[in-house]
């Protein structure tokens, strides 16, 4: 303990039950209890101060256990007893934004939101929009690889990623990657380490490349009677050529619930909407506008709604950031799950969800960022009632066999962590949990970064 | 109360932890144990039996709330941090009894106006507040150096409170209503100037202001610290006070004393026979002096006053009761003033009644990023329509050496009208 404080300096050490037990949970379902709280928890200032733990951690085996927010949904930094929490949202230095490449570099605990603003002052972008930007870390983003509905234009936080500097769990401070557009020196550690889930090293520093800010978007909400519609709307959408920067589907719970959240007279009888946001020139933009409303009212919708100005678009995507908290509105304990299909298969993959929900008498609600085919089949249920999530616990293996049926994934953007560690076998077989535990063993021998989601 | 009462309430938190993006006290301390997510996960681990709610851990870790209501607004699920804050530092009173100090304030002061005054007049409750238990309970020892630190400007308790000042009954010329104010602590014995900017801003503007005697504390400082008991008395006094007057308005010109009277009162008597209606009108009745005055519309014209003003939303009053458009209505409305707003106008100024007291290095550290956005709008007057957030502001501009005036929103019009004096 003297040696951390000695690192770290004591004031960035919280040492007390009470301060340790607040990080046994994260935004997922999952909770480490009294029994599995950490040791302590520390706020390393610099990567050589991650370093210096790192090699302390490795020679006496403690368990470590990186953490941004702890805004992830899939118990990835769930900590086990005598471990040490590492909380990076002390490194929260923007290092540099450079208009003239166009590439930024900041520390792992810049919170996403705030590192945006200060890049579209620039007149620059960053598009990776996690629901949980304005509180999630670059860090965390980089570690689960995190999505956002910008993703079916802009891809996801890997499409950015350029370079780290991470630290090895045996204390070597690497830079992988580079300031450049591209670089194929050495194997691709940056792809390696990006969506790694903090368990092969802890990102300290990430270089990412930026677009020009678009000039401007427009916002629809497309208002169906019937699911089915809806889902068949989305690669209709794509098949005209257009290319949306978000599509997102909304069932009716999710619809009703976010009403009561905000109150800004959204069509609650409407059994789907899409959300569609193009962006642009603006010359260009009426357009494109134009033939998404076109095909989504020959695809049936009811009601095609185009935001009058910025502020009613800017109402629009702030409810849908609250749309999966607002769900705690009707069950308290609520699980996002987000099996991932392609983009033509989303009609398909609605109906096994309703039909698995009804099959085992549960709330199922469905939300998707289905531009790119991610569908967050939400479970609305009480943890305290045990019999119900035992019907929870099929009903989700029968989803995740679903979506594997249908050449999909498990997670499109949220992780394996310790909530689908039993099933990651399904996807990737036998070689690939083999060739993955053996990278693992490289880089980690001593297995004391996130040692329990692998 | 058991802590098993409030699983209702925590369970509806998924620890999303948006919260984190908006509470002050936890972007000063980092720590998880301090943002809302953490606080309720400690109630949950207390009904769990996987924490201590008799430790001192624990009662610390529910202090550290300004009650700003920032994460309640921004949290997805709707739960109620403000109200869970309350029953558990009510349920730690319970338990635990209030510090030597809070209680001597609260229950013997309090409880007693006439006592209460001749305190305030002697100028020694504030003093008191700035003293502690010494660990071990041996007596009381300053909180600071000299009883006060020395670099803090702390508004004396005025030799005359206001109501001492001021007649019972003030008449407009030509008057179109009749309001009763409700003075508050803040204004009553340290800004008795707010509230006589209070009567000369309605007066001016055809209202007649009668100020009842009978009228003492809201009972939000004890509310928050958990003093149920007392804050109980303060209510049904305040109720019996106002409830029945024939007045088209109760006025407040605090946010705390507007939230106390217009939120609070309903929880807080819901056991208390006889009440309920009287409760609820005294509800009804209730408006900050900005909302009723922009809601009555300015009759008189103002001088008009040249400066750059910009405007701090106290927590209590654009939070709890929802004005924030009103005041700056008001302002803009003065002739030959420029308004500008701050960077984040509602965010907490750090100063939340005694949390300031009890808090001091951790409110003035809330308070520096307000200082910072008043620095860079650079305008020469910050209004806000909340005395207890106008002392801290002026607190933390004074100490950082940051020129320019704090003053309440009635005092920047009664200036605006050319009245001496304010
Ligand atoms: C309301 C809500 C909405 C969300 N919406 C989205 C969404 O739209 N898209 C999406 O993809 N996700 C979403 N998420 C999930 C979550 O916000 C993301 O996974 C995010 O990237 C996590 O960031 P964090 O800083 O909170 O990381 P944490 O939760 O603290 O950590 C996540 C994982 O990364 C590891 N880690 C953290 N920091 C580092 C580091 N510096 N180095 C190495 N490992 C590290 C941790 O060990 C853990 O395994 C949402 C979550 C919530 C609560």
């Amino acid at each position: 303990m003297a040696a951390i404080k000695g690192i770290v300096g004591a004031e960035n050490v919280l040492e007390a039950y009470e301060d340790r037990y607040c990080y046994t949970y994260d935004a997922s379902a999952v909770t480490a209890g009294r029994e599995g709280t950490p040791a302590l928890v520390v706020y390393p200032g610099s990567a050589a101060e991650v370093s210096a733990l790192l090699v302390l951690a490795n020679a006496h085996k403690i368990p470590v256990i990186p953490r941004g927010a702890g805004s992830n949904v899939s118990g990835g930094s769930i900590p086990r007893a005598g471990a040490m929490v590492m909380v990076l949202t002390r490194m929260n230095r923007i290092v540099i934004i450079d208009r003239r490449n166009m590439i930024a570099e900041a520390e792992a605990g810049v919170i996403t939101a705030d590192f945006q603003a200060e890049v579209e002052k620039l007149g620059l972008f960053y598009p990776p929009d996690p629901a949980s930007k304005a509180f999630s870390t670059l860090g965390g983003n980089v570690a689960e690889c995190a999505g956002g509905p910008r993703g079916a234009k802009y891809g996801v936080t890997r499409d950015y990623v350029l370079g780290l500097e991470a630290v090895l769990p045996t204390g070597e401070i690497v830079k992988t990657g580079a300031r450049t557009m591209k670089c194929v020196a050495g194997y691709d550690l940056t792809r390696l380490i990006t969506g790694s889930e903090g368990t092969l090293a802890v990102v300290t520093k990430v270089i990412v490349k930026l677009l020009p800010l678009p000039e401007a978007k427009k916002t629809l909400l497309a208002v169906f009677a019937d699911m089915d519609r809806a889902a068949e709307t989305v690669s209709q959408v794509f098949m005209a050529g257009v290319v949306p920067t978000t599509l997102e589907l909304l069932d009716n719970i999710y619809i009703r619930n976010i009403e009561e959240y905000v109150h800004i007279g959204l069509p609650v009888d409407a059994e789907a909407v899409l959300l569609i946001e193009v962006d642009g020139d603006p010359a260009v933009l009426d357009k494109q506008a134009g033939i998404i409303a076109r095909i989504c009212r020959e695809q049936g919708a009811t009601e095609v709604k185009v935001a009058r100005d910025a502020k009613e678009a800017d109402e629009l995507w702030v409810a849908r950031r609250a749309a999966f908290a607002a769900m705690s509105r009707v069950r308290p304990t609520v699980i996002g799950e987000d099996c991932t299909v392609p983009r033509d298969r989303i009609p398909e993959m609605v109906r096994a969800i309703r039909a698995i929900a009804a099959k085992y008498d549960i709330i199922i609600a469905v939300l998707g960022h289905a531009g790119d085919g991610n569908l967050h089949a939400t479970i609305l249920t009480d943890e305290r009632d045990r019999e119900e999530m035992a019907r929870v616990e099929q009903a989700a293996a029968e989803i995740f066999t679903a979506t594997l049926a249908m050449d999909g994934t498990l997670t499109g953007e949220h992780g394996i962590g310790l909530v689908k560690k039993k099933y990651l076998p399904l996807e990737m077989g036998e070689g690939g949990m083999m060739a993955m535990r053996a990278i693992k063993r490289a880089l980690d021998p001593n297995n004391i970064l996130n040692p329990d989601l692998i | 109360m058991q802590w098993s009462e409030l699983e209702r309430e925590v369970i509806r938190c998924i620890r999303c932890g948006a919260c984190q993006s908006v509470c002050p006290v936890f972007r000063e301390m980092r720590a998880e144990s301090t943002v809302a997510r953490g606080k309720i996960s400690l109630i949950r681990a207390v009904i769990r039996g996987e924490v201590d709610a008799a430790g001192p851990a624990f009662a610390e870790r529910m202090s550290w709330c300004l009650m700003c209501r920032a994460c309640q607004e921004s949290c997805p699920s709707g739960v109620n941090l403000g109200e869970l804050m309350l029953a558990a530092r009510r349920k730690l009173a319970e338990d635990n009894g209030l510090p030597l100090l809070k209680r001597l304030i609260f229950r013997l002061g309090l409880r007693n106006r006439r006592l209460f005054e001749l305190g305030m007049g002697l100028g020694a409750i504030f003093q008191g507040l700035l003293l502690r238990p010494a660990p071990g309970g041996g007596g009381m020892l300053p909180r600071l150096p000299m009883g006060l630190d020395r670099r803090r400007l702390v508004s004396p308790v005025v030799a005359r409170p206001f109501r001492a000042r001021v007649p019972a009954r003030v008449d407009a010329a030509g008057a179109r209503g009749t309001v009763a104010l409700f003075t508050g602590c803040m204004i009553n014995y340290v800004y008795p100037r707010i509230g006589e900017a209070v009567v000369a801003v309605l007066t001016r503007n055809g209202f007649n202001v009668v100020i009842p005697a009978g009228q003492h504390c809201c009972g939000t400082p004890v509310y928050v610290n958990g003093d149920v008991p007392t804050a109980v008395e303060l209510a049904r006094a305040t109720v019996d006070a106002f409830a029945d007057l024939d007045a088209d308005a109760v006025i407040t010109a605090c946010g705390s004393c507007g939230a106390a009277l217009r939120k609070e009162y309903g929880p807080l008597l819901a056991n208390e026979p006889g009440y309920a209606e009287k409760v609820a009108r005294l509800a009804a009745k209730t408006r900050d002096f900005a909302e009723f005055l922009a809601a009555a519309g300015l009759t008189s014209a103002m001088k008009g006053l040249a400066a750059t003003v910009t405007y701090h939303d106290s927590c209590h009053l654009a939070r709890s009761q929802g004005v924030r458009g009103q005041p700056r209505e008001l302002i803009a409305a003065v002739p030959g003033l420029t308004f500008t707003e701050l960077k984040a106008p509602a965010r907490c100024c750090g100063a939340a009644g005694s949390f300031s007291l009890s808090h001091y290095g951790l409110s003035r550290k809330i308070n520096d990023h307000k200082v910072d956005d008043i620095a860079a709008g650079g305008a020469d007057i910050v209004a806000t329509g909340c005395p207890m957030c106008l002392m801290h502001i002026r607190d933390g501009m004074n100490q950082r050496g940051v020129g320019g005036e704090v003053l309440h929103t009635a005092e920047l019009l009664a200036r605006a009208y050319g009245e001496e004096g304010i």
